[in-house]
């Protein structure tokens, strides 16, 4: 649905995306993560035509989005990154001219309202102003505007960020159910959680790189597996010199602990029984140990 | 096309559903302000002038007022309006994830400005009516088409400078440079063969005082024909001009 072949993008000095070769398949719910700044958005922009590409080849549904992007707009919903609704209207005149300006027919625009509002669970708040919802309902209208067209393809564009968990589990239901029903879906997202759930296939995004590609197992395999175990900052100059030019451990510290990944929970606990050191948690290696290692220390930053 | 111009229709039809619903407090300055300005000037400053060009000053003044409107209400609507709707509301960035682009988003706020221009306009001159300073009151539908034609070109001029202001505050610098000097020096306040030639020929580039000669032939019933002929065309290609520097502009905005 979507392929992009050396696809580069600048602004003025600056490169957001530096020749990238993707492909988004019918139907897969494909994830882009990245810390801020990766090229994330500005590759979403470029697919329906509001960034224009400085280099390589872009297709979406098979036509160009710099020549063609009606065509394109016309076949998918998005999820903006800001909400970017009119707050002095109500919830149901939001969607009446959203209605209106993706061409759904008048006849047709009350029942699709009212049936994606009591799916979004907001069908209570119909006749009130944007101003007066809360931040998570929002969100849940914005994914409403973007489903009134019955898009093939949703875009998603950090659906979740800045939500409480309840609001951010229910979207995810809502896009599991979506996918489910065969809606090709491109996500952003900072979250490596919510990727993990979600996505079929991802890629990671470093400074307008692929810096890796796969689905979110496969992904951990290659390029973090094993365990990981959270070990108290103070403990950091211990651990550091037992683990000196062993390349069988992988080490990352920042704020909030010192993390220890080996390549099975057996190493993992001989280590901490070995040398008196109990860790703060254990767990399975997941994307964040991907991310953190791919992307160096951005993430922490970020995060 | 057919499927373009549907989509312009849309952007103007989300506008009035916006300026509805403060229905009174957006047509207060249109209304408010030329009642303010035929009271004080005409009435107050008027007393003193007893004859311009062969009228009363209230009568020399009325035509100029409903041209003075459709600026103000398009400027403003194109300058802070637009402006706001761009960078703080975001407005734009969701309408281009759907079917409409660039080129219809200045379309359809150029209709937009172009019907509010044409109905103040209107609104104003039977007002003026009433006072009696329209000998012929039936031309008064005609003044639409005046308030439409001044609205689209200083409209362009007010999406040009959302285009170039780095913040709204610098809309003040527009205003004081560009809108109040054509508010008065396009002959709406005196005759304009009263000014030095420079100034007479440098307001000849801008729309204001073309509309100023249409309204003046409606309401005082003189050479309509040839001032439709002449500041009508002169307006319709100043419209396009600006428009097309307007979309250029814009289109730089909000597509990167």
């Amino acid at each position: 649905m979507i392929i992009a072949k050396s696809l580069k993008k600048s602004f003025g000095d600056f490169t957001a995306i530096n020749g990238i070769d993707l492909e988004v398949k019918k139907g897969e719910c494909f994830g882009l993560l990245g810390p801020n700044g990766a090229g994330k958005s500005t590759f979403i922009n470029m697919t329906y035509g509001t960034v224009k590409r400085s280099g390589g080849e872009l297709s979406v549904f098979g036509y160009d989005p710099d020549k063609n992007s009606r065509e394109i707009k016309y076949r998918l919903g998005v999820v903006t990154q800001d909400n970017a609704l009119d707050e002095s209207l109500t919830v149901l005149e939001n969607m009446q001219i959203y209605c209106a300006f993706i061409g759904v027919q008048k006849s047709e625009r009350k029942k699709r309202i009212d049936d994606l509002l009591e799916y979004m669970n907001l069908a209570h708040k119909r006749d009130a102003l944007i101003q007066t919802l809360s931040g998570g309902m929002k969100r849940r209208l914005v994914f409403v505007r973007a489903l009134l067209g019955r898009p093939e393809l949703l875009i998603l564009d950090e659906p979740t960020t800045g939500l409480d968990p309840a609001v951010r589990h229910l979207l995810w239901g809502k896009v599991k159910e979506l996918h489910q029903q065969g809606t090709t879906i491109v996500l952003t997202t900072h979250y490596m959680h919510e990727a993990e759930v979600l996505c079929d296939r991802l890629v990671i995004m470093n400074q307008g790189h692929v810096a890796s590609e796969g689905s979110p197992q496969k992904m951990i395999e290659d390029n973090a597996p094993g365990y990981v175990g959270i070990f108290n900052t103070n403990d950091s100059a211990k651990i550091k010199s037992i683990t000196e030019n062993n390349h069988s451990y992988h080490l990352h510290e920042d704020i909030s602990g010192l993390y220890l990944r080996t390549k099975s929970l057996k190493d993992l606990t001989a280590f901490h029984s070995d040398h008196g050191l109990q860790p703060l948690q254990i767990r399975p290696s997941n994307l964040e140990d991907v991310f953190l290692k791919l992307t160096g220390k951005e993430l922490s930053i970020d995060a | 096309m057919l499927d373009s111009l549907k989509l312009c229709m849309h952007i103007t039809q989300r506008n009035w559903m916006v300026y509805k619903k403060d229905l009174i407090a957006n047509i207060s300055p249109t209304v408010a302000d030329p009642a303010l300005v035929l009271v004080s000037l005409g009435l107050g400053l008027g007393a003193f002038i007893t004859n311009v060009e062969g009228m009363t000053y209230m009568q020399f003044l009325a035509p100029g007022l409903t041209v003075a409107t459709a600026l103000f209400t398009s400027f403003f609507e194109s300058s802070y309006g637009f402006y706001v709707r761009m960078t703080f509301e975001n407005v734009y960035k969701a309408m281009l994830t759907t079917p409409i682009g660039v080129g219809e988003v200045v379309m359809g706020e150029m209709i937009w400005v172009g019907l509010k221009g044409a109905v103040m306009a209107v609104g104003v001159a039977i007002v003026l009516a009433l006072f009696g300073l329209m000998t012929n009151p039936w031309l008064i539908p005609a003044l639409a088409s005046v308030g439409f034609l001044v609205a689209l070109p200083c409209g362009a001029m007010g999406l040009i400078s959302s285009a170039m202001v780095n913040n709204m505050n610098q809309f003040q610098s527009v205003y004081s440079f560009l809108i109040a000097p054509l508010y008065f020096l396009s002959g709406i306040f005196f005759p304009i063969s009263q000014m030095a030639k420079p100034v007479r020929i440098v307001a000849e580039f801008f729309p204001l005082i073309h509309g100023v000669r249409l309204a003046q032939a409606l309401f005082w019933q003189r050479g309509i024909g040839e001032a439709f002929l002449y500041s009508g065309s002169i307006l319709v290609i100043q419209s396009v001009v600006l428009c097309t520097i307007a979309y250029i502009k814009i289109r730089k905005k909000l597509i990167d």
